[in-house]
Order: C-alpha cells, then sequence, then structure tokens
C-alpha cells in the first residue's frame, strides 16, 4: 500500500499552529475528526496518549510519529503536520520536531499501522527528503513528494528482494485451459511474474489451442523440484513419472500463484505414477472432478472443427440459403465449395473428433479409437451432438474396463495389447452398445429437444434467452459459461439457431460493457483499468468474453452482478427479436449472417452492453489517482 | 566485535523496540552497527533501525567498535534476545 493512499488533502496542516505536544496532537486528531477519518475524538486521543506514555514517538532528526489502533478508527489513515519553529516533543535526542506523522489504524489490524511507521521512517531517513518536506508550497506537491520517493524505495526493496533469491531450485508448471485461448496464458504470466518477484527459477509450458509453447525438456523435469500441472483439461503426464506433481485448477494459479510456488519449494505434491489412463497422483480436493475434464478435453479438441467449419457454412448461407444446392435457383458454386469443406467435412468431423478426445482423456491412447468410432456412429445415426458426447464417455470407460479385464494377462502380452486387444474390443463393443441401445433413443430425444425449442411460446424462449445470456457472464469462460456455450453448439448441429444467438450476444456484453464504462465512467477507474478498457472493445467484438476477467477479479461485488444483468438482458432481447446464429463463433464478423435483421442484434448487444456500463458507472466509487 | 542474533520480537522492531536499542547503544561510546541481509546501517539511529522493517525471525549481526566495544555488544545481545521486554 502507497502511503499516499492513506494520507489525503483533507489530513494535510501545511502550518501547524500548535506550539506544545500537548497542542499538535490535538490539532492532528481535530484534523483527521474532520475529515471523517475518527469517529471519536475523545477516545483516540486517550489512545494516542496511551502510545505516548510506553515511550516517545518522537524518534529524533526533527521527526515524530504518533499513532495508535483504536475502534474509533473508521477509516485507517494519515495526518500530516508540519512546523516550522518546532515542537518540544521530548524526542530521543533532544531536539524540537518539525515534521509529524500521525497514524490512525483500524483496531485489530494486525499492527498494519506499524508497517506504516517503518514505511515512513524509511522514507523519512533521508535528510534531503526531510530538507524539501519543509519547502513544500501545497499539499499536492506534499502528496507527489511522499509518492515519488515512496515509489524510489519499494523498487529497491524488490531488487534487494531478488538479489537475494529465495532458492535455486527450479520449479517447472503446465497451464493448460479447455479453449487455450486466454487462461492459458494468464496463469504461465501469473506464476513467471510472482515467481520473478520472489526470486525462484520457473519455466512454464503453456498448452493452447495453437499448441504447445515452451515445452519442458527431459533435463528440466529431471531437475525439477516440483511441477505445477495448472489444468482444466488433459496434459501429457507421462514425462512426469516419479517426480513430485501438484495438480490443480488453472484458475488457482491466475489466484494464488505464490501460494503454489512455495508448495513446490516446500516439496508438497505427490509423487506421480503414471499408470497408463488412471490418474493415481492427484491432491484429491483441487483436482476438477474427471467428468468435467473429459469433457473440456473433447470440447476443446473440437472447437476449431466448430469454428471453421461453422463459419464457413455460415458464410455460404450468405449466398443464399440453398445456394449450395446445384438444383436451386440461387446456387453459387462458391458457395457449394465452401458447404463442402465446411459443412460435408469440418463439421462433419466435429462429433466423432469430441468423442474421440473425450474417450483419449479418460482412458490416453487406447482410448481414442473406440471412442471415435462410437462418436461417428452417433454422427451418422442422428444421434448428434449429445450421442457423441455419450460415445466419448462409453468408448473411455469401456477401454478402462478393459484394461482392468486384461491387466491379468501375462507379461509376454503386453505389448499386443494396445495394437490388437484394446483396439478390437474397445471398438467392437463400443460401437456395438451404441447400436444397439444408445442411437435410436439419443435420436428421439434429440428430435424432442428439438420440437421442444421450436415449438417454445416467445415468452418462455425470452426466459431461455435471458437465463443462456447470463450464464455466459457468471464465469466468463469457465464451466458455466462452457455449458452455455456447448448446449448453443449443439442447438445449431440440430439446426436450431436460437439460441446461440443468445450466447454470443451475452458473451459479448461483458467485455463490451466494461469497455463502455471505462470510457464513459472515466473517473471510476484507475489508468491501468482504462487501458484494459480499451482492448476490451477488441474483446468483445470478437466475443471473448474472458476479456472480463481482470476487472472482475478486482472488484468481483461490482463488476459480476453488472455483466450478468447485461448479458441477460441481451439474450433475453435476442430472443425477443428472433435472431438465429448459424455460426458458433466469430463475433462482430459473423453478425452479418444471422438470421432476422442484424441491426436488431447488434442493438441487443448494445442495450446489454449500455446496461452493464451503467450499472457499473453506478455502482463504482471514484477513484482518487 | 560482533554477534549475530534472532529477532524474537512477535511485532518486529517497531518504534518502541527501535527506542530501546538506540537508548541502549547511546549508553556506550562504541560505534555501534547492525548487519541485515548485507546492508550494514548505523545502529543509534531510531529511525535507520525502524526503516529495516525487522520482523520476528530476522537474523541481525550487531557490530560493536570502540573502547566499550565488548559491553556495549553484550548489553544489546541481551536486550535483542530479552525481546525487547514485550
Amino acid at each position: 500500500m502507497k502511503i499516499t493512499d492513506l494520507l489525503s488533502k483533507e489530513t494535510i496542516i501545511l502550518e501547524l499552529e500548535a506550539k506544545t505536544k500537548i497542542e499538535v496532537l490535538d490539532e492532528l486528531i481535530d484534523k483527521l475528526y474532520s475529515a471523517g477519518n475518527i469517529k471519536d475524538k475523545e477516545e483516540f486521543k486517550k489512545a494516542i496518549w496511551r502510545r505516548e506514555e510506553l515511550s516517545t514517538t518522537g524518534v529524533g532528526d526533527g521527526v515524530a510519529v504518533p499513532h495508535a489502533m483504536s475502534a474509533t478508527v473508521a477509516k485507517p489513515s494519515l495526518a500530516f503536520g508540519y512546523s516550522k519553529e518546532g515542537i518540544d516533543f521530548d524526542s530521543m535526542d533532544g531536539q524540537p520536531a518539525h515534521i509529524f506523522f500521525m497514524i490512525a489504524g483500524a483496531e485489530s489490524a494486525n499492527n498494519e499501522h506499524l508497517d506504516t511507521v517503518s514505511k515512513l521512517s524509511i522514507i523519512l531517513l533521508n535528510e534531503e527528503f526531510r530538507e524539501k518536506v519543509t519547502k513544500v508550497k501545497s499539499k499536492e506537491e506534499l502528496l507527489s513528494l511522499i509518492d515519488e520517493e515512496d515509489k524510489k524505495n519499494s523498487l529497491e526493496e524488490e531488487n534487494i528482494e531478488i538479489e537475494e533469491k529465495k532458492s535455486d531450485k527450479l520449479i517447472l508448471a503446465v497451464t493448460a485451459c479447455p479453449t487455450g485461448i486466454a487462461h492459458t496464458y494468464m496463469a504461465a504470466d501469473s506464476l513467471r511474474n510472482k515467481a520473478k518477484e520472489i526470486g525462484v527459477k520457473v519455466k512454464v509450458e503453456t498448452n493452447g489451442s495453437t499448441g504447445v509453447k515452451n515445452r519442458l525438456t527431459n533435463e528440466e523435469i529431471e531437475a525439477a523440484e516440483a511441477i505445477i500441472v495448472a489444468a482444466d483439461r488433459q496434459v501429457e503426464m507421462e514425462r512426469f513419472e516419479g517426480k513430485k506433481v501438484i495438480i490443480v485448477p488453472v484458475s488457482q494459479a491466475i489466484k494464488d500463484p505464490e501460494g503454489l510456488l512455495n508448495s513446490g519449494l516446500n516439496g508438497e505434491g505427490q509423487i506421480y505414477q503414471h499408470k497408463g489412463g488412471n490418474k493415481v497422483a492427484s491432491s484429491a480436493k483441487h483436482e476438477r472432478t474427471g467428468f468435467y475434464k473429459h469433457l473440456m478435453s473433447g470440447v476443446s479438441n473440437m472447437l476449431p472443427f466448430v469454428v471453421g467449419g461453422g463459419i464457413l457454412i455460415a458464410i455460404s448461407f450468405m449466398f443464399g440459403i440453398k445456394a449450395f444446392d446445384p438444383k436451386d435457383p440461387s446456387f453459387n458454386s462458391f458457395a457449394k465449395l465452401l458447404m463442402d469443406i465446411g459443412g460435408g467435412s469440418a463439421f462433419t468431423l466435429m462429433v466423432p473428433v469430441l468423442a474421440g478426445f473425450i474417450g483419449l482423456s479418460i482412458a490416453d491412447k487406447p482410448g481414442f479409437a473406440p471412442a471415435m468410432v462410437g462418436g461417428f456412429i452417433a454422427a451418422n445415426n442422428g444421434a448428434g451432438f449429445l450421442g457423441g458426447l455419450i460415445a466419448g464417455f462409453l468408448g473411455g470407460y469401456v477401454v478402462v474396463f478393459l484394461k482392468k479385464l486384461f491387466s491379468r494377462l501375462p507379461e509376454s502380452l503386453e505389448g499386443i495389447k494396445p495394437v490388437l486387444l484394446y483396439p478390437l474390443f474397445g471398438i467392437f463393443i463400443t460401437g456395438a452398445i451404441m447400436l444397439f441401445l444408445i442411437v435410436d433413443p439419443v435420436k428421439s430425444m434429440n428430435l424432442a429437444l428439438q420440437h421442444w425449442l421450436s415449438g417454445m411460446g416467445a415468452t418462455n424462449r425470452i426466459i431461455l434467452g435471458i437465463i443462456l445470456g447470463g450464464m455466459m457472464a457468471v464465469d466468463m469462460g469457465g464451466p458455466i459459461n462452457k455449458a452455455a456455450f456447448t448446449f448453443g453448439i449443439a442447438m445449431i448441429d440440430a439446426g436450431n439457431y436460437a439460441p446461440h444467438a443468445a450466447i454470443m450476444a451475452g458473451g459479448m456484453v461483458p467485455p463490451l460493457g466494461i469497455a463502455i464504462a471505462t470510457t464513459i465512467f472515466k473517473n471510476k477507474f484507475t489508468r491501468n483499468e482504462r487501458d484494459a478498457g480499451k482492448t476490451c472493445y477488441v474483446m468483445g467484438a470478437s466475443f471473448i468474453t474472458e476479456g472480463a476477467i481482470p476487472f472482475a477479479a478486482a472488484d468481483p461485488a461490482r463488476v459480476i452482478p453488472s455483466i450478468i444483468v447485461g448479458s441477460a438482458i441481451a439474450g433475453g432481447l435476442t430472443m425477443l427479436f428472433n435472431i438465429g446464429l448459424p455460426a458458433p463463433h466469430g463475433g462482430l464478423f459473423v453478425i452479418p449472417i444471422v438470421k432476422g435483421n442484424p441491426w436488431f442484434y447488434i442493438l441487443a448487444i448494445l442495450i446489454g452492453s449500455l446496461v452493464t456500463a451503467f450499472m457499473l458507472g453506478a455502482l463504482k466509487k471514484p477513484v482518487r489517482e | 566485535m560482533e554477534k549475530t542474533v534472532v529477532i524474537k520480537n512477535e511485532k518486529g522492531i517497531h518504534i518502541r523496540p527501535a527506542g530501546e536499542f538506540v537508548k541502549t547503544a547511546g549508553r556506550f561510546k562504541s560505534q555501534v552497527q547492525i548487519d541485515f541481509k548485507g546492508k550494514k546501517v548505523n545502529g543509534k539511529s531510531v529511525m535507520i533501525l525502524m526503516s529495516l522493517g525487522l520482523k520476528e525471525g530476522n537474523e541481525i549481526t550487531i557490530i560493536t567498535d570502540g573502547e566499550d566495544a565488548e559491553e556495549a555488544l553484550k548489553a544489546l545481545v541481551e536486550l535483542v534476545e530479552s525481546g525487547f521486554g514485550e
């Protein structure tokens, strides 16, 4: 905390009137009282004098730092006073005091106020600084003088700390979030910055949507003290055999990097045993539940197919709904090309890929093929997205079962398990179960769902839109957001485009609303926030909800309700305006291809964003800078 | 003469203990220095001591130099190890 966070113009006295110790303490206490920082003058005065009786706070060199903790302190704060003639404060060096800092600490602040005293001493030490203080002509000058000096010192402190280097131990980390766009890198940055601050050697590998960066080498793994795996989906674990690993959700690396790094240094974490598919080392409380992790592995690998294919399909629709059909008057060969690539190829692979990677997550390599085949069967038999989901888990757990079953076979047969046994039995069993038991019921369920959705009364559709929109803002990229998003994609696959329109609107509002807020209500955001707000315009336009996360993390009580309300409204309006979105992603760029009036869609998003912006503006307090 | 001691005070070295230290050090003619994490500072100035922000568990080396260096060191070490009477 900076000293100028506690000291304000209302509590600065550039020329004290007091001539004695009693008078100066009274004058400072009065100032704190009229600024509203303390509620009861008499109580606080007693506390101040109790401290003086212990030993004088006149520390010499013309400085005095009277201080007290009290329940009557409404706001921890500082008061400043300067006396040209000097006041006899009974100082330790026998000299009069000229510079006074009174510190008002809140009760049970675990002596935080003593840290403030320490900080003050650091800057008051400097004779040059004390000279400058006696020469200030205005309160603003004093504040900026203190700020400058404070900054100089905290930089020095940090440098000393870094030089001292906490430890020579090497900590490694891997970060991986489901979409691989934002959280992966935020977690990596968080760990790297904190490690630099506390002087720990660290290397972070990121598993993002564009692939693996900074891959950990075998030598590094060998030399590492511990490996932090901050992941919400599957990462390569086999290489960590025998090493201490700490497995946590990605968000923990963002919120508490220091805790994780320290745990690594202290040797917490379990030794990892790779038993092909059974992740034995798991700090049970912290690891994401298996179901979510498997699902996210599937979804994150499926996304590129969906996004690429979906947008190509949507562009094809721009030429005309049937433009891809040679028999239709609106036929356009380019449209057909787009549809063949996007719909016929990319989109068709969506469900098998989803299933395959879920299976891979559950049972490692052997699970991949059976699950993927199951997914393909689902796609070809009308079981769609939901069928693929089931196929993924089915394939994965069938293989897990097979592994247990065959574990009793002699060692010599070990080699043919992955090559022959698992594929053969895995694919057969999964495929058979899918065809006999799964596809028909799921197909019926899909049709029923579709009927229900298209038959939904207008009011119910709006409520659905409100709920979906709000879900996107609740955890901005987290499980609830992903659930809504995945639902939207499933609906697109089933031919119902309305839900996803509400979903994308709801996902664009948080960053857009915040961006607007930082632009209109400049005085309620810090410089950094206003800068970050500018990038939020781009994030919002690109449907990257995660842009809102830093703001939400810094001020959840105000930001989260604001974005949820805005997003819900946008979602509801989208349904009201009967907008349908055939593309799974793309933000601004896919608005031209929506079903219904794109201008109304933009209106819905704009209204939602403005609501968020004004709510934030109303809730936030002005920032003093 | 020098000796390394550990700060025992729960609240660390705030004004009162710093004042005590300086008062004690002031009784002697010798120069008194504190070495904390490689930084050597004057041990006879309250503000300097406070600015170190010493907390419980920190290690410091008290260095005394002069004709009464031995007594000075003894008195100061005793003071620190007694937790400054807190």
